[in-house]
């Protein structure tokens, strides 16, 4: 069945339901945003391996390396960009995460959602 | 119940991804859609059109240039937004968690870390320089660069490591990946080319093939240097605290 030949793929699913999954259901911001890069790497995965090449070697043309059997560098290098616009992104976000706490005192969205006065900050107690 | 909720709805989502790479085709397999049509063509000329042995910086710094040079950018107005957001360090007044902590670092970290932190950075300046001829790059390097400053941050304190980087040494690096870009596409334009093709038709005919590489290594030094500042000003950002939150807590 071609479910269990394309496992890399069907991995890289459950990994990005996986990262969903927790970007839905949990309440602390610092655990959505691991969903979120979770998902992300879910999806850098799923690119690499449409790349792969049975018995393929690194594009690399050394020593007479033959051609036809390199895997595809197209994937590799969208995902090379990918992965620094993943980081971007994460930092801006922790960055602002850092200000909500330093702001609100809780990581906690329900908490964040319902405006609460500005309390002080206090060793707080996540999920 | 808004737990179920999400489980159903993940549920039905895998459900429907599975059925896709049920339908997919083969994985490793040559006639597949992606491994025919551009590809082929890019493995054959790469080397001669773009004179890197390493095929993927071939096709990040020379097919797909400008869109490196807009990932450069993204990075840089990252850090840009990190900062606004975050504030940058004065100086005299910056210390994390760490410099605070009662407890201090063992010996043993501390020797190892002080041992070890050379050697990282002399491996990324390997990996920058090698880019065009092995696995490595720009970005990698500058990653590594970035990760062993967040070990001596973890282990010796935001005071000590921002007196090794100091922020007149960053402020002007920061932006050297987005320079570098810059400064390569122009010259191809002065040499009569157009934006970031590597060559100078009208100027250097016959030695162009070394020029093109010295063109990509003067960018992806660019991009190690660049990336890794970027790293460390965000990671200095982000760990430092500051003096009126430090009393509360």
């Amino acid at each position: 069945m071609r479910l269990f030949h394309n496992y890399h793929y069907a991995a890289a699913m459950l990994l990005f339901c996986l990262g969903l999954h927790t970007v839905i259901v949990r309440r602390n911001i610092i655990k959505k945003l691991i969903g979120l890069n979770i998902m992300e790497t879910s999806v850098f995965f799923f690119y690499i391996s449409l790349g792969y090449l049975d018995g393929g070697i690194a594009p690399i043309r050394v020593g007479g390396a033959d051609p036809a059997r390199m895997v595809n560098p197209i994937p590799q290098a969208l995902i090379l960009t990918g992965i620094v616009v993943a980081v971007s992104v994460t930092a801006l976000a922790l960055s602002m995460v850092i200000l909500l706490y330093r702001q609100y005192g809780t990581l906690d969205v329900d908490r964040l959602m319902r405006e609460e006065e500005p309390e002080a900050v206090e060793s707080g107690k996540e999920d | 119940m808004k737990r179920v909720a999400a489980l159903l709805f993940i549920a039905a989502l895998a459900v429907l991804l599975l059925y896709v790479v049920s339908r997919m085709p083969p994985m490793g397999d040559p006639e597949t859609p992606t491994a025919t049509h551009v590809i082929p063509r890019y493995l054959e000329k790469a080397e001669e059109e773009t004179h890197t042995v390493n095929v993927i910086t071939g096709v990040i710094l020379n097919y797909r240039g400008y869109d490196t040079m807009g990932e450069v950018t993204v990075i840089f107005c990252a850090l840009a937004a990190v900062l606004a957001v975050l504030g940058r360090e004065r100086r005299g007044v910056i210390h994390g968690f760490v410099d605070r902590s009662e407890v201090p670092s063992s010996t043993i970290v501390r020797t190892m870390v002080r041992f070890i932190v050379p050697f990282i950075i002399l491996f990324s300046v390997y990996t920058i320089l090698h880019g065009e001829t092995s696995p490595g790059g720009g970005f990698q390097g500058g990653a590594i660069i970035g990760g062993s400053m967040i070990i001596f941050t973890t282990i010796f304190g935001l005071y000590e490591s921002s007196r090794r980087i100091p922020l007149k040494v960053r402020a002007p690096l920061e932006g050297a990946a987005v320079m570098g870009f810059f400064l390569v596409g122009t010259l191809g334009l002065v040499g009569g080319g157009n934006f970031l093709t590597y060559a100078w038709p009208r100027v250097a005919q016959d030695l162009h093939p070394s020029l093109v590489v010295w063109l990509t290594v003067l960018v992806e030094v660019g991009i190690g240097l660049g990336g890794a500042m970027v790293l460390t000003s965000i990671l200095f950002a982000m760990i430092r605290e500051e003096e009126e939150i430090a009393t509360v807590s």
